[in-house]
C-alpha cells in the first residue's frame, strides 16, 4: 500500500516555483531518502504533506488521506520534525514533550511510558527536566526528532535529522531510524549522501522542484562504491 | 476539549516561566495601591471636612456626593483607573500569542499537530484569560480590605457610609475583567498578523486607546458618526457598569467584539499567509 501519493504537486510562492508538479509514490515500510540541493524545494515538500501549508496546485495523499480534504486524519499518522526543531524556549524537555503528547491524543495513563520511551531512544533522558533554551544545537536536534516520535506515527517526515548531531550521535540517530523499518515509513532529507546509503532503500532526487532521480537505491547506483555522489552530481549538474 | 486545555496550559506556564505574568502582577499592584492611598486619603479629608461643616452633606454640591460612602468614592474611581492601566497592560500580554510562535517557529509544531484552528485560537485565548483574570483579582484586595477595616476611615461613621455596596464592587469588577477580555481578543488578533512581538503590543495599545478615547479623538462628528461613535465607544459601553448599574448592552456589546476578533483570528490563522 502506498502511504504517501503526490500528484502534480506545485507550489508557488509569489512568483517564484519551488515545487513544480511532483509526481511520485512512497510504499509503506520503505525508508526513503529525500535527496537534493540546496533551494531544490525539499522542505517545501515535507511542509505541505505535513498540512503546514497548501500547495498551490496538485494533490497530496497519506495514508489514503487527502491533506487538504482530511487534513486532522493525515496529521494523526505523522511524525515531523521540521527543519528548525520547534522547541518552546521556556518548557522544560519533559513539559514539552508532555504538551506534544497531548496534543497527539496520547491516552494520559501512557503519557509518561510514552516520554521515557522516545527521551531512550533519542538519548536524552538526562537533559529532561532541562529547559529547552539551556540545550545545545545537537540536543535540540535529538528532542526535536523526539517529538516526532511521540504517539509511535506510521509515517515519520524529518527534514535533515542528522544536522548538527556529533558523529557518534549521528550514528545512533541513523540506527534508531533504521530499526523503525518495517513497522514505519520514514522520509528524511540530508546532504550527507554516506547516510543514504547506509539505510535508504529508495531514493528521490530533486532539483530545481522536478524529480530527476525515483529509484531504488540498488537501481540507482548500479552496484557501483561511488555510484550514489556520481549520480547525485550528473543529475543536478544545471 | 483536552487540545484546548493543553494549549491553555501551555501558554500559562509560559506566561509564569518567563517574566512576563510577574511583570505585570507587579505593576498592577504597584499602580492600584499607589491610586488606592491616595484615593482613600482624599475620601478621609473630605469627610473630616464636612464633619466641620453645618448640616454636612446637604451643603455639598452634587459632584462631590460621589465621596460620601466607600463604594462610590474609592472602590469604582479605582476601578476606572484599572480600566486605563489594563489598557496597558493586556496588550503586553497579548502580543506573543501568535507573533512568538512564529518567529520561534514553533507555530510549524502547533499546525502540524492532529488539532483544529480553532482549537488553537481557543486555547490560546483562554490561557490568555487566565493570567488576565488573576491580574485583575489582584484588585479585589482592595474592596476585602475597606470590608474589613473601613469604618475607621470614615470620620462620619454612620452605618451606610462604612459598608461597601458589594453589588456595585462585583458588577465593577466583571467590567473590568470583560474589558480586559475584549483588549486581549484584539490583541490576538493583530498578534496573529505578525511576526514582531513589540510591533502587535503597540499596534494593540493604539488600537485599544483610539476605541476607548473615540470622543474625545473626534469631537465634532456630525450626525450620523455622532450617535455611531456614541455607541461603540469603550469609554461609554463602560459608563454605566462603572457607576453599578447593570445593563444588558454593554454585556453583548463586548461579547460582540470578543466574538468578532476570535473569529478573525481564527481565519488569519486559518489563511496561513506567512508561508
Ligand atoms: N517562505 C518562502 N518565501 C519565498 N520563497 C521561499 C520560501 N521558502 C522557500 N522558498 C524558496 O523555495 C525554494 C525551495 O526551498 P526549500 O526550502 O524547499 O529548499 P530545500 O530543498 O529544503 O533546501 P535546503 O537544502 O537548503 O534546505 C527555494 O528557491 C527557496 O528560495
Ligand atoms: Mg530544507
Amino acid at each position: 500500500m502506498a502511504m504517501i501519493e503526490v500528484e502534480r504537486l506545485t507550489k508557488k510562492y509569489r512568483e517564484r516555483v519551488a515545487i513544480d508538479a511532483l509526481t511520485f509514490q512512497i510504499q509503506e515500510g520503505k525508508i526513503v531518502g529525500f535527496l537534493g540541493p540546496n533551494g531544490a524545494g525539499k522542505s517545501t515538500t515535507m511542509k505541505i504533506l505535513t498540512g503546514f501549508m497548501p500547495a498551490t496546485e496538485g494533490k497530496a495523499r497519506v495514508a489514503g488521506f487527502d491533506v487538504f480534504e482530511k487534513p486532522l486524519e493525515a496529521k494523526r499518522q505523522i511524525g515531523y520534525l521540521p527543519e528548525t526543531p520547534p522547541l518552546y524556549p521556556e518548557l522544560t524537555v519533559r513539559g514539552f514533550l508532555k504538551f506534544v503528547a497531548e496534543l497527539k491524543g496520547v491516552p494520559r495513563g501512557q503519557v509518561k511510558s510514552e516520554i521515557d520511551r522516545v527521551a531512550k531512544g533519542t538519548g536524552i533522558t538526562s537533559e529532561l527536566d532541562r529547559l529547552n533554551s539551556a540545550l545545545s544545537k545537537g540536543y535540540r536536534q535529538r528532542v526535536g526528532i523526539a517529538q516526532a516520535l511521540i504517539g509511535n506515527p506510521k509515517l515519520l517526515i524529518l527534514d535533515e535529522p542528522t544536522e548538527g548531531l556529533d558523529p557518534r550521535q549521528r550514528a545512533e540517530v541513523l540506527q534508531l531510524i533504521k530499526g523503525l523499518a518495517g513497522q514505519h515509513t520514514v522520509v528524511l532529507s540530508t546532504h550527507i549522501l554516506a547516510e543514504v546509503k547506509t539505510i535508504c532503500e529508495q531514493v528521490l532526487i530533486i532539483h530545481r522542484g522536478k524529480i530527476v532521480a525515483d529509484e531504488s537505491m540498488a537501481n540507482l547506483t548500479g552496484g557501483r562504491e561511488n555510484g550514489l555522489e556520481e549520480k547525485f552530481i550528473q543529475l543536478t549538474a544545471t | 476539549m483536552r487540545n484546548i486545555l493543553a494549549i491553555a496550559k501551555k501558554e500559562m506556564t509560559v506566561y509564569l516561566t518567563t517574566p512576563w505574568a510577574w511583570i505585570v502582577f507587579t505593576f498592577v499592584s504597584f499602580v492600584s495601591s499607589f491610586f488606592f492611598i491616595g484615593l482613600l486619603v482624599q475620601f478621609k479629608q473630605a469627610h473630616e471636612q464636612i464633619r466641620l461643616m453645618q448640616g454636612g452633606w446637604e451643603q455639598v454640591g452634587a459632584e462631590a456626593q460621589f465621596l460620601r460612602n466607600l463604594t462610590d468614592g474609592v472602590v469604582m474611581p479605582l476601578y476606572s483607573t484599572m480600566l486605563v492601566v489594563l489598557l496597558f497592560v493586556v496588550p503586553f500580554l497579548s502580543a506573543r500569542l501568535f507573533a512568538e510562535e512564529r518567529r520561534q517557529k514553533t507555530f510549524e509544531l502547533l499546525m502540524t499537530a492532529p488539532v483544529t484552528s480553532t482549537e488553537i485560537v481557543l486555547g490560546k485565548y483562554l490561557g490568555g484569560l487566565v493570567i488576565i483574570g488573576a491580574t485583575v483579582s489582584v484588585t479585589l484586595v482592595y474592596p476585602l480590605v475597606l470590608a474589613m477595616f473601613g469604618s475607621s476611615f470614615s470620620a462620619t461613621t454612620s452605618e451606610k457610609t462604612a459598608t461597601l455596596e458589594w453589588v456595585t464592587v462585583l458588577l465593577g469588577f466583571g467590567a473590568l475583567v470583560l474589558f480586559g477580555a475584549t483588549v486581549l481578543a484584539i490583541g490576538s488578533f493583530v498578534s496573529s498578523l505578525t511576526e514582531s512581538v513589540i510591533v502587535a503590543g503597540l499596534i494593540t495599545f493604539a488600537v485599544c486607546l483610539v476605541w476607548m478615547i473615540v470622543k474625545i479623538v473626534a469631537p465634532n462628528a456630525d450626525e450620523p458618526w455622532r450617535s455611531v461613535l456614541d455607541h461603540l465607544a469603550f469609554d461609554v459601553q463602560l459608563r454605566n457598569p462603572m457607576r453599578g448599574v447593570f445593563e444588558l448592552k454593554p454585556l453583548v456589546f463586548f461579547s460582540s467584539v470578543i466574538a468578532t476578533f476570535l473569529v478573525l483570528t481564527h481565519r488569519s490563522v486559518e489563511s496561513r499567509r506567512w508561508v
